[in-house]
């Protein structure tokens, strides 16, 4: 019973073994690319021609200029320049802001998640 | 919990299976790879589903009441669209009488659709900001979003507070969720809105620099003016007023598509786009709305937006999609390999759930099957007077098949000789060669004959025995197994009701005073005071194991005798008898004692052989399925039972255990430990009751914990290496157990 003296059936069988085995290895390589972001640069700064390109989309497309300024005055004006910011931008006091965040939108939108 | 029932004594070698168990060896590491593999793959899979659950890896803390001492006010004061271009903050607001409409969470397979359905009716566009887990499940809403024309953005993959995790996190986050999106809609965008975020004056110290972070990026942040509160459901009309901004101003509005049940939103809307529109307003994206600054550059009121006029021609549409980049390359395969992973655990998740609901109710069935049927078997055997009719007297033939057992034959010989029923013995040597024969006839017993025969296997052996025999019944047994005086009497006794063909005895281990002997003596006890009694009372008992039965010699010989086609003749036999119409019953006291593989390794080969035996045998007999007659009525009962029950069930174990460690770890360890102990619950309570019926003592049970925790481990895979070599069609090696000769009587035993 069950014996199969050719060798057909396991051979068969190990092949399906073999893919059942490389699709298994497959799926849990897409999923820790997909996790770690292996092989893929999805920033849209590698994605969009900011600083360089220049083409199509002007470089200075939404600038400091336009929006700051005009809510704030003079582009020079923005705390913030910093290239690669540290977290303390400007001088002023560490005191908390009187405009803090109202506190029932947050928690209350937890729990409606 | 689906352990296989332990049902024989055991079997000498036949001879024919010691070929070719090469291959069958050969195999053995694919087959722990491919086993490996199949784990990893499953726990991929579950993994993921929790991930995308935010059971693994979630994160509920949100923060509130933060300071925003660091934030610059030109941002807190600032419109509601964030960029970082060239490294520097910079805010773009919504002109006057322009509302972007924006909706967070989605996409949800309920309400999202409705929507946009609403948005296609007004030919409006929308800026979706979505959660990158949902993009995944539901790629085909996202698609159909896009070409209709909306904008998305991200906001997140797992609707975290990004202020508290690492940068690392946060970057997984985003490029998750553009992957999502890559794979759902072949594109990835520039915008993100962060959860839990509201409007700019709410930016704390804790936020500000992941907004700067992602900034310099290249992410546009987009904030919101006008909140319209619609997840506190507060009825339409509140929702309409709450998202209407003040005195014509221009508003990036903040609706919800998903998170929960959303239809006040669904109704609001309508009459909310229908409101502004008499207004004056126009509806427009988040990359509308920069388009327009741009087009009007620093200068105050902007220009109507064009875009949103209905006129609009592609290169405005896809002006109000200027965020939206084609993915391209490897981002874009990639997402697809995602949503198509995403897919399949989608699937395979609630299928192996469902599978594994199914074999639970049926495991826990059979537990109480067993319970009632056991009970009403004792008390149905037990009563003063029940009897199977006038007391059988008459000698019959005890049939001892020996492959080299000098350790054990004296002793089984010995006990044999107590026999208060009479006996003739028939001693078969299988051609040992350790001198097993010369030490039967030196004991000088009465009634003792030795027949010698060239090595031919167990079942050779018993036909040999069979034809010796001069009673018209027959007891078998093995050489390494020990009667009680009255066992012979008490197993023939349900002879004199002429209906039954052959008796099952009751095989007890005799070495229980080890680990593993205790896991074999719990094994024993529940299988023969509970799953024979079971099958006694519903007449199709698979095994009469081969330590103690008895049959009538014409029966063995109507059904052509023992067959080696199979590794369990015995099994074979049985169900044979019950083709034959004959019935087969249990004999719980008539008591055997059997020495239980005392290794790991020779245990191994023991239930290997048996589950594979088992296997054949049933195999064999599958045209019973279709019979008539009392062989179909086996085909149709004792068959899917024991298939159900002694392999299919056990095939499940493993992922049981899976689920289970799985839930331990990621989900809930103590309502996965309640459950686990629950089920232990059960089970302690079935043993307990065997054990009660047997009369045996209880404090073995102290050993089941730990059974459930290696010895069920065993013996499932046991039966899945056995289901793959008979898949293979490898041979299988009869492997002779060592004995030591040390069993007893009951009182030999603890």
């Amino acid at each position: 019973m069950f014996v199969d003296t050719s060798g057909r059936r396991s051979k068969v069988l190990r092949r399906i073994g073999v893919l059942v085995g490389v699709v298994c290895l497959a799926y849990a390589g897409v999923l820790g690319a997909a996790f770690m972001g292996w092989g893929t640069s999805l920033n849209p700064s590698s994605l969009l021609p900011f600083a360089g390109g220049g083409s199509g989309q002007a470089p200075d497309g939404f600038g400091p200029r336009d929006g700051i300024g005009r809510q704030a005055g003079p582009p020079g004006g923005t705390p913030s320049a910093a290239p690669s910011g540290t977290a303390a931008p400007s001088p002023s006091s560490p005191s908390p802001s009187p405009s803090s965040p109202s506190p029932s939108s947050p928690s209350a939108y937890a729990a409606a998640n | 919990m689906t352990h296989p029932t332990p049902s024989r004594g055991r079997r000498r070698a036949p001879t024919r299976m010691e070929r070719a168990a090469g291959r069958a060896a050969a195999l053995q590491k694919p087959r722990v790879v491919l086993a490996l593999l199949l784990l990893l793959a499953l726990t991929c899979v579950l993994l993921l589903d929790g991930y995308l659950r935010a059971e693994v890896g979630g994160d509920q803390r949100v923060r509130t009441g933060a300071g925003s001492g660091d934030v610059p006010d030109k941002v807190l004061d600032g419109g509601p669209i964030l960029t970082f271009r060239g490294g520097r903050a910079t805010s773009v607001s919504v002109p006057a009488k322009t509302i972007a409409l924006t909706f967070d969470d989605g996409p949800d397979p309920t309400w999202t659709p409705k929507v946009l359905e609403i948005l296609r009716k007004y030919d409006i566009p929308g800026t979706f900001f979505l959660v990158g887990s949902m993009v995944s499940r539901h790629p085909g809403i996202v698609r159909t979003m896009v070409d209709q024309g909306n904008e998305v953005g991200i906001h997140t993959f797992t609707h975290i507070d990004l202020s508290y995790q690492s940068d690392a996190r946060v970057k997984r986050e985003m490029e998750q969720t553009q992957l999502a999106l890559a794979g759902a809609a072949g594109i990835t965008t520039t915008l993100f809105r962060a959860p839990y975020s509201s409007e700019t004056d709410a930016i704390d110290n804790y936020s500000w620099p992941v907004y700067k972070k992602l900034g310099a990026d290249g992410y546009t942040s987009v904030f919101v003016d006008t909140d319209s509160d619609d997840w506190k459901r507060p009825g339409v009309s509140k929702i309409i007023k709450w998202a209407t901004p003040k005195d014509g101003k221009g508003a990036a509005v903040l609706f919800h598509d998903a998170g929960g049940e959303r239809s006040q939103t669904v109704a609001a809307l309508p009459r909310y786009i229908e409101k502004m529109r008499a207004k004056g307003y126009t509806f427009t994206t988040v990359s509308g709305v920069m388009g327009q600054r741009n087009a009007t550059g620093a200068a105050g009121a902007p220009r109507d937006g064009t875009p949103a006029d209905g006129t609009a021609g592609a290169s405005d549409l896809s002006g109000l999609q200027a965020a939206h980049h084609t993915a391209t390359g490897t981002t874009r395969y990639e997402g697809r390999a995602l949503i198509a992973a995403v897919a399949v655990a989608e699937w395979t998740v609630p299928a192996l759930s469902a599978l594994l609901i199914v074999v639970g109710v049926a495991v826990m069935g059979r537990f109480a099957m067993m319970l009632a049927l056991a009970r009403r078997h004792h008390r149905q055997r037990n009563r003063r007077r029940f009897g199977w009719g006038p007391p059988v007297t008459r000698p019959v033939s005890v049939i001892v098949p020996a492959y080299n057992e000098k350790e054990c034959i004296a002793g089984t010989l010995r006990s044999l000789a107590r026999s208060t029923h009479p006996i003739e013995i028939i001693v078969v040597d299988d051609g040992s060669t350790d001198g097993t024969a010369e030490i039967a006839e030196s004991l000088g017993l009465p009634n003792v004959r030795v027949v010698r025969q060239r090595n031919a296997g167990k079942p050779a052996a018993l036909n040999n025995g069979v034809r010796h025999a001069s009673h018209d019944i027959v007891v078998m047994m093995d050489g390494d197994t020990v009667f009680e005086p009255d066992t012979v009497r008490q197993l023939v006794q349900p002879f004199a009701d002429p209906e039954v063909g052959a008796v099952a005895g009751n095989a007890k281990v005799g070495n229980r005073d080890t680990v593993i002997g205790a896991w074999q003596h719990i094994e024993y006890v529940m299988g023969f005071n509970l799953d024979r009694r079971m099958y006694d009372l519903l007449r199709c008992m698979p095994t009469i194991p081969g330590a103690i039965g008895a049959f009538r010699r014409e029966a063995v010989l109507g059904v052509g005798g023992m067959s080696d086609d199979t590794l369990a003749e015995d099994t074979d036999i049985t169900i044979a008898l019950h083709r034959a119409g004959r019935r087969v019953v249990y004999q719980e006291h008539a008591r055997a004692w059997t020495e239980a593989p005392g290794s790991l390794g020779q245990l191994w080969s023991q239930r290997y052989r048996w589950s594979y035996g088992t296997m054949q045998a049933l195999w064999k007999h599958r045209k019973s399925l279709t019979d008539r007659g009392p062989s179909g009525r086996f085909g149709r009962v004792g068959m899917p039972l024991v298939v159900l029950f002694q392999i299919v069930t056990p095939l499940f174990a493993p992922l049981i255990d899976v689920f289970t460690v799985y839930s331990m770890v990621f989900i809930d360890l103590r309502a996965a430990l309640l459950a686990w102990l629950a089920v232990l619950g059960v089970q302690l309570l079935c043993a307990a009751y065997a054990f009660r019926l047997d009369r045996e003592k209880y404090r073995y049970l102290l050993m089941m914990p730990l059974q459930q925790l290696a010895y069920r481990q065993l013996m499932y895979l046991v039966l899945i290496h056995s289901s793959i070599t008979a898949l293979t069609g490898g041979r299988l090696r009869w492997q002779k157990l060592k004995r030591t000769g040390e069993v007893g009587t009951a009182a030999g035993v603890g």
